[in-house]
């Protein structure tokens, strides 16, 4: 079944000052599968941000469609916007975004608690997922006490906390150093092996080739894309890594 | 590297932190002219000529100490959050390349240039203001305003002096904390310290008790000379119990809140919980300053302007009467002499007294202790608010004012009470055993000393042997002559002011030689130095309520701008989890609303409990007008709350362009 559809996504920024307007994506289309596990490649400035943005309804774009569940974006109200997304999609970001006010096991409740659940249903939905990534004992210390590995997987359970239909993910091991990276990464895949769907964005070879299925983008367009089938992290590595020569390189599309 | 390149760096990092620089540099002008001109007024040889102009300068000059110290505190502490703002940016110089020894260069030419503006316009500004302000001060003082123009040379060296040192220090604590930092440190700037605070309950406990301890001294305190001593005594309480309670009781009751399970994981008590935890948290000690300022500036305001609004009042209390005579009459002199006096005086402008109230008397000083009267001098104790003064009035002159036709036993008494009433059955005094008659509810109009700092007592006994008989043990147990008796006669004129104070002259002339020791007081020849004393006081409660204001609005633009800063990110954090654009506006609007009202809140609970005791202060300087005071109080809170609103209004703009709620859309 099809979790999420982008059709023909375009994003022009107009700067306020009368500068020129940069197009960030210029026709962007995919679609991403239940249970799926999906890696968005491009270059810094390649306009992946814009595009979580745009599937996260953070930001709108200048035409196209987004369906969640076949349910368009656009089509929801301003209101229920913010609703919508609490139940529906789980975020992990480059910089955690964790609040420095909130302990970390409130800041994982946040979003529960925004939906209005009782503090024993949010326990009760705490406990295994905490268990699972291993920060059950820090549960109570603030983000400023903890490194950087322990706050991803705060924001991992965050993330997780709401059941959602889909985890995007932006340049989550971006902040990391390799060894949280990894420990992130094998999370992410386990976490996919029980049957949640995870789009990630990222520009670290490192990290797109534990996922399923790695899109490129390159000029505001889906460029190429390659499955990992039964393939090993290692020899993904090594397309993805071959991939990358043939964009730069200035080759044609190919499937 | 070029000569100029130090110079012009300094130049283009105030330009760069205009946003934060700009507010203190106003600030600094802003004292400057003030501090100048409060010491040319105080040093002001032409105000000194004037009459009662030497007390007006005596208040004034208090005035200087108040505005010097005031603005080294004040200067010291918001160029310390300017420095900390902008730690980054050092942090950022040092990696690049450049030594703290450079960075110290650089920072001593932006100080010049802040120094220079600063004393430029501020001693422009001061100068050019200085014969308005002049003006406007004689005015209120009724003075006669004279001519010309004066740069008072002193007060340049005064300004330059201390704020020469101002600076100095505040850049060799820039200095300091610039060079005890590891260039990281620097980096991370503003972000480190965030720790989670604890609660301390010593510090709540501490402050609920001496914020008790003071409010309960206002509410309690009953004779205004003990108002004297315990004022000071209850503002300081006040003042250590609102610091603790602010930082530490704050924190403990959003830490009670947050344990609270089924309350705090509600949707919209869970992100006002630990926003207002950590505003507080940065914020405790400015929100203090800001009600303690607030609180001061609505007392000075308000009790100096009830003075000069009331100073007829004033002087009706203080001179009940327009002639009020009041002498020793020794054993071998009569008061014959000094009627006649009077009389002729009287005769000779053609006038009549009305009103006359005449009497003997004797009065006596003593520490009360039950129905016991301790008149032994030696043997007084510290404690002022059981001092009592005691007024012997014989039964015939009582009974002659009053209109009444009362009769007395030798050791019977009848007694009048102008403050708490004489709850006893019986009055010893001096080895002398009375019994209480009658406690009378009234006495005769214009009573001598109505208003008394300790409590006063009027005792109506059988005749002027016992008054003289007092009089004698009283002497006798002080080792002094006795004087006999008193003899207080006062009266009324229905004349001009002209006319009252040149029969006033004129007695006081006729008798002040035959009876030496008398006194001989008019509300109009009293008149001038009251205005010396409290139109100085009015004059000088309005300056440092501007001064004070202004601090006010810096503080809270300078906490409006970190707000900014910091909420900017949490803002947006709170969107891409799932809080929509209204929710996170209203709670951190709602949040900041309440941050900023605290202060004002508590200055008003401050000022409610203080009232009491400022009303007993007020009694002292005679001012008994309680409605009065009461209309000026609420009058400066509306005003004063008008202005912080406003004040709040405009620097919430700033706050919010900082956090870009107007634009993004
Ligand atoms: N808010 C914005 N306003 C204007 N231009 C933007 C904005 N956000 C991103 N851009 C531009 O859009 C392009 C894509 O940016 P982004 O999506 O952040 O790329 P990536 O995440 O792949 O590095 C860049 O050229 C960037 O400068
Ligand atoms: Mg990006």
């Amino acid at each position: 079944m099809t979790i999420l559809e982008v059709n023909n996504l375009k994003k022009v920024y107009t700067t306020r000052f009368g500068g020129s307007p940069v197009q960030a994506l210029a026709n962007v289309s995919f679609s991403v599968e239940e249970g799926e596990y999906a890696a968005i490649m491009g270059e810094s400035g390649s306009g992946k941000t814009t595009l979580l943005n745009i599937l996260a309804s953070l930001d709108k774009p200048t035409s196209g469609e987004v369906l969640l569940k076949g349910k368009g974006l656009t089509t929801i109200k301003e209101k229920e916007i913010s609703a919508f997304r609490r139940e529906n999609l789980g975020f992990v970001f480059q910089d955690f975004n964790l609040l420095d006010t909130f302990s970390l096991q409130d800041n994982i409740f946040l979003p529960l608690v925004l939906s209005g659940k009782s503090y024993e249903e949010m326990s009760r939905r705490l406990e295994p997922i905490a268990r699972k990534l291993g920060i059950g004992d820090i549960l109570a210390k603030y983000p400023y006490e903890v490194s950087g590995g322990q706050k991803q997987r705060c924001a991992v359970a965050r993330a997780l906390i709401t059941k959602p239909q889909l985890i995007l993910a932006d340049e989550p091991t971006g902040s990391l150093d390799s060894q949280s990276a990894e420990g992130l990464l094998r999370l992410f895949k386990e976490i996919n092996s029980e049957g949640q769907t995870l789009l990630m964005v990222t520009h670290s070879v490192k990290a797109a080739s534990h996922a399923k299925r790695v899109l490129f983008i390159k000029d505001g367009e889906v460029f190429h894309q390659l499955y990992k089938a039964g393939m090993s992290d290692e020899a993904m590595y090594q397309k993805i890594s071959d991939t990358l020569t043939t964009m730069a390189t200035g080759g044609g599309h190919h499937e | 590297m070029s000569r100029f390149f130090y110079p012009k760096l300094a130049a283009t990092n105030l330009k760069k932190n205009a946003q934060t620089y700009l507010p203190y540099i106003l600030t600094c002008i802003g004292t400057v002219m003030m501090y100048y001109i409060m010491v040319f007024l105080s040093k002001n040889e032409g105000l000194g000529k004037m009459t009662g102009g030497s007390e007006v300068q005596t208040i004034l000059n208090l005035g200087c100490y108040v505005i010097a110290i005031f603005a080294a505190i004040f200067l010291f502490y918001t160029h310390s959050f300017l420095i900390k703002r902008r730690k980054k940016e050092f942090g950022l110089f040092n990696i690049l390349g450049m030594e703290k020894k450079h960075i110290a260069r650089v920072l001593a030419i932006e100080t010049l240039y802040v120094a220079g503006i600063s004393l430029g316009a501020g001693l422009l500004g001061g100068i050019l203001l200085s014969k308005l302000i002049f003006m406007v001060l004689l005015k209120i003082l009724n003075f006669e305003v004279p001519l010309g123009f004066e740069v008072s040379g002193p007060a340049l060296a005064a300004v330059l002096v201390l704020f020469a040192g101002i600076f100095l220090l505040t850049l060799l604590n820039t200095l300091r904390q610039i060079h005890l930092a590891k260039p990281v440190e620097l980096l991370m700037g503003g972000q480190t310290g965030e720790k989670e605070p604890k609660t301390k309950w010593l510090l709540v406990a501490m402050g609920t008790l001496s914020l008790g301890g003071g409010y309960y001294i206002s509410l309690t305190t009953e004779s205004p000379l003990a108002a004297l001593t315990q004022f000071f005594f209850a503002v300081l309480l006040v003042m250590v119990g609102t610091y603790c309670l602010f930082t530490a009781g704050s924190i403990a009751v959003l830490k009670l809140l947050r344990r609270n399970k089924g309350y705090y994981y509600q949707t919209r008590h869970f992100t006002a919980v630990a926003g207002m935890m950590y505003r507080m948290k940065q914020n405790a000690v400015g929100l203090a300053n800001i009600c303690i300022m607030a609180t001061a500036v609505l007392v000075m305001v308000s009790t100096t302007v009830s003075l000069y609004i009331g100073m007829e009042d004033v002087l009706r209390t203080r001179y009940p009467q327009h002639i009020m005579i009041s002498t020793p009459v020794p054993a071998q002199q009569s008061v014959e002499g000094l009627q006649t006096s009077v009389k002729e005086v009287l005769a000779k402008h053609g006038l009549e007294g009305k009103d006359r109230l005449d009497y003997r008397y004797a009065a006596l000083v003593g520490n009360q202790e039950g129905d016991r009267v301790i008149t032994d001098m030696s043997n007084i104790s510290d404690d002022s608010s059981s001092v009592r003064e005691f007024y012997l009035i014989p039964l015939e002159d009582y009974n002659r004012l009053a209109k009444r036709t009362a009769s007395l036993g030798d050791d019977e008494i009848l007694i009048y009470s102008s403050s708490s009433k004489y709850e006893e059955d019986t009055l010893t005094v001096l080895n002398r055993t009375f019994t209480v008659k009658e406690r009378l509810d009234s006495f005769f109009e214009n009573s001598p000393n109505r208003v008394s700092i300790s409590g006063s007592y009027y005792v109506v006994v059988k005749d002027m042997d016992v008054v003289k008989a007092m009089e004698e043990a009283r002497a006798k147990e002080n080792g002094d002559d006795p004087s006999g008796y008193r003899y207080y006669l006062g009266f009324d004129l229905e004349a001009g002011e002209a006319d009252i104070s040149a029969v006033y002259q004129d007695i006081r002339t006729a008798v002040g030689s035959d009876y030496p020791g008398s006194s001989i007081e008019s509300p109009v020849a009293a008149k001038e130095s009251f205005f010396a004393i409290y139109g100085g006081l009015f004059f000088l409660g309005i300056f440092l309520g501007a001064l004070f204001i202004m601090a006010t609005v810096l503080i809270i633009y300078y906490k409006q701008v970190s707000e900014g800063y910091d909420d900017k990110a949490r803002f947006e954090i709170m969107q891409k989890v799932g809080m929509s654009r209204e929710e996170v506006r209203g709670s951190i609007r709602s949040q900041v609303l309440i941050v900023f009202f605290l202060p004002l809140v508590a200055a008003g609970i401050h000022i409610a409990f203080a009232f009491p005791i400022i009303t007993k202060l007020l009694a002292v300087l005679n001012l008994t007008n309680v409605g009065l005071f009461a209309w000026c109080t609420a009058g400066t809170i509306l005003v004063f709350a008008l202005f912080y609103a406003i004040v709040y209004g405009l620097t919430a703009k700033v706050y919010y362009r900082i956090v870009s709620w107007g634009t993004s859309g």
